[in-house]
């Protein structure tokens, strides 16, 4: 058995040109915690996220590189980080993917799939070496639900 | 026969010592400018064909090393790691900015106060690492655009660290090089830094303060700011504060009391050491202890003990009296048109090169010009010139110091990138005016 034996095949995809509000639809109405994105060929580029939409909501000095450590200093109310949300709702979401989140091969054997969902924590996706093309995400829940579903 | 301290080694395939030093020299420059190699590596191999080609010995080699410096360096490096913990740093710009009530103008003019004292305290690369991101907080809460600030830190920070002895590693080389101490800096060049400083940003001001506006709201989210929920361990700060200003005092009076700078500020750092490991358990000790350790600039510092071994190698070869003739030669002897030259010269150097192996080539040189100017005492306006042209010299380009590299690239990552031409047109003339105000300082003060 491999990933492809157990990734959703058809995952709900994000373009780099989708706008931060588009993908707070996705992300907020079906929960998802990461979404893949994919150029017009399908070639995956990175993930979109829940994490995306805090880092967005954090001011620049504290999410990049060096930054502040913490800001126990700073008292902002929910209005606050919303506006700061807002304000970049309409810029498309290329600002913003993660690229370094490891993938896996479609033939990449179970248990190695399995170790790479623990170690990254996240939803894998599931990409062809040569072609970079997306062929589908593997979720905590996929791989949990599929092995409880098999007899033993 | 050439090795230093003994006398049987030969030098590599019977090359003419000078040759080969002047050469390898060279090449180390041209390699650690291309910036292709980590220069730690460089000046580490540099040092080690040294050694390998016979031109020194290991016992010679590790004469050549100055632990005055190596151990102020140290030492000042693990004062700050220990105290930035404390969240001081952060207290310092907040506090700042709200003390001009958050108008912008207001706030660059402070933030690069901050820096340059700061600066002149501590070293370049720390201060902007903490000033900066505090910065880009502020500049993102006023809507206002980072640039004139970052070039305002920039500027401040590497005048601060003019101003004193450990301000700056050009100076820790040169106060160790030439026996100046910290009060010897504070006194020839700090009054000298106050005026360059207040200079510098009156250009900053007429080319961007009078643009730079807030709407109440915004600048009332900076006077939200609660500076004092910034410091994060009370008891740590006063043990770092305690700890500095006993370090200062004993920076002040090593003189008197006869003790090298190194051993003061190695004795700081194991006393902060001592302090913020104290109520902690063995195994949290080591945990502490290994995390400050590491946050040490070990390529910085073994940068310098590759330097110091090649430039030491390239001085026992005489080829270093032989290029200080040839300069004196050019200057006349004179020591008014030596000390002025080298004050520029090493500001368009520093400008463009790295001025740390800058100025440990030309301490050597300095020394052997002092028979022919008239002894040591001759020599005081040529360092303070040297201090001044490598120290000012690195605002004159991006990269020009560590502190600008730090800078540029905190400004690439919010959107705000300083691009080299640009920042070159801006800023070369604002070095020169600073060197001409030197000029002025150093001719009348000592020639």
């Amino acid at each position: 058995m491999t990933a492809s034996t157990i990734m959703d095949p058809k995952p709900t995809v994000l373009h780099p040109s989708d706008t931060v509000r588009t993908a707070t639809h996705h992300i907020m109405h079906h929960r998802y915690r990461n979404l893949p994105v994919v150029d017009d060929h399908g070639c995956y580029l990175g993930i979109f996220g829940v994490h995306c939409l805090m880092r967005l909501m954090l001011p620049p000095a504290v999410v990049m590189k060096e930054g502040l450590t913490t800001i126990p200093f700073i008292r902002e109310t929910l209005q606050d980080l919303h506006r700061r949300l807002l304000e970049v709702e309409d810029s498309p979401i290329s600002q913003c993917i993660n690229e370094l989140v490891t993938v896996v091969e479609p033939d990449t054997p179970l248990l190695e799939t399995l170790l790479v969902l623990y170690k990254t924590r996240t939803s894998v996706p599931v990409v062809e070496k040569a072609s970079r093309r997306l062929v589908g995400m593997i979720s905590y829940w996929d791989v949990t639900s599929k092995i409880l579903a098999t007899e033993v | 026969l050439v090795t230093e301290g003994t006398e049987t080694a030969r030098l590599f395939l019977g090359m003419d010592p000078a040759w080969f030093a002047g050469v390898l020299f060279v090449m180390t420059y041209v390699v650690i400018m291309t910036d292709r190699l980590n220069r730690a590596i460089v000046s580490l191999m540099a040092a080690g064909l040294m050694i390998a080609a016979g031109l020194l010995n290991q016992e010679a080699a590790l004469r050549g090393i100055d632990f005055n410096t190596i151990g102020l360096l140290t030492g000042m490096m693990i004062i700050v790691t220990i105290t930035k913990k404390s969240g001081i740093f952060q207290y310092l710009a907040i506090w700042s900015a709200k003390k001009v009530g958050a108008k912008p103008w207001g706030i660059l003019v402070m933030l690069a106060v901050v820096t340059a004292v700061l600066s002149a305290l501590l070293p370049n690369v720390t201060t902007v690492l903490m000033i900066a991101p505090v910065t880009l907080l502020i500049t993102d809460a006023l809507k206002v655009n980072p640039y004139p600030y970052l070039f305002a830190q920039l500027f401040a920070a590497n005048i601060g660290g003019t101003a004193t002895l450990i301000g700056d590693p050009p100076n820790i080389m040169i106060g160790s090089a030439a026996n100046l101490t910290f009060n010897d800096f504070l006194v020839n060049l700090g009054p000298l830094v106050v005026v360059v400083f207040m200079a510098t940003l009156l250009p900053i001001y007429l080319i961007w303060g009078r643009t730079l506006t807030s709407t109440p709201e915004r600048r009332q989210r900076v006077l939200d700011y609660r500076e004092s929920d910034a410091l994060t361990d009370k008891r740590l700060l006063w043990q770092s504060l305690s700890v500095l200003a006993v370090v200062i005092t004993g920076f002040a009076l090593a003189d008197v009391l006869h003790v090298e700078v190194a051993t003061v500020a190695m004795f700081g750092a194991s006393l902060l050491l001592l302090l913020d490991n104290l109520p902690r358990s063995p195994g949290e000790q080591n945990k502490v202890v290994e995390q400050t350790f590491a946050e040490i600039e070990w390529q910085t510092i073994f940068f310098f003990i590759g330097l110091f071994i090649l430039v030491y190698g390239l001085g026992t070869t005489g080829l270093m009296e032989d290029v200080a003739h040839d300069l004196l030669e050019l200057t006349g002897g004179n020591t008014t048109v030596t000390a002025i030259s080298l004050l520029w010269a090493s500001a368009v150097a520093s400008a463009f090169v790295d001025n740390i192996p800058y100025v440990a080539t030309m301490i050597p040189l300095i020394k052997n010009m002092a028979a022919s100017l008239g002894g040591p005492q001759a020599l005081v306006p040529i360092w303070w010139s040297l201090s001044l042209g490598a120290c000012l010299g690195g605002n004159g380009t991006l990269v020009g110091s560590s502190s600008n590299l730090i800078i540029v690239s905190f400004a690439e990552r919010t959107g705000h990138p300083i691009r080299f031409m640009p920042f070159l047109l801006m800023a070369f003339p604002l070095m020169l005016l600073s060197l001409l105000i030197s000029t002025v300082y150093v001719y009348l003060r000592y020639l």
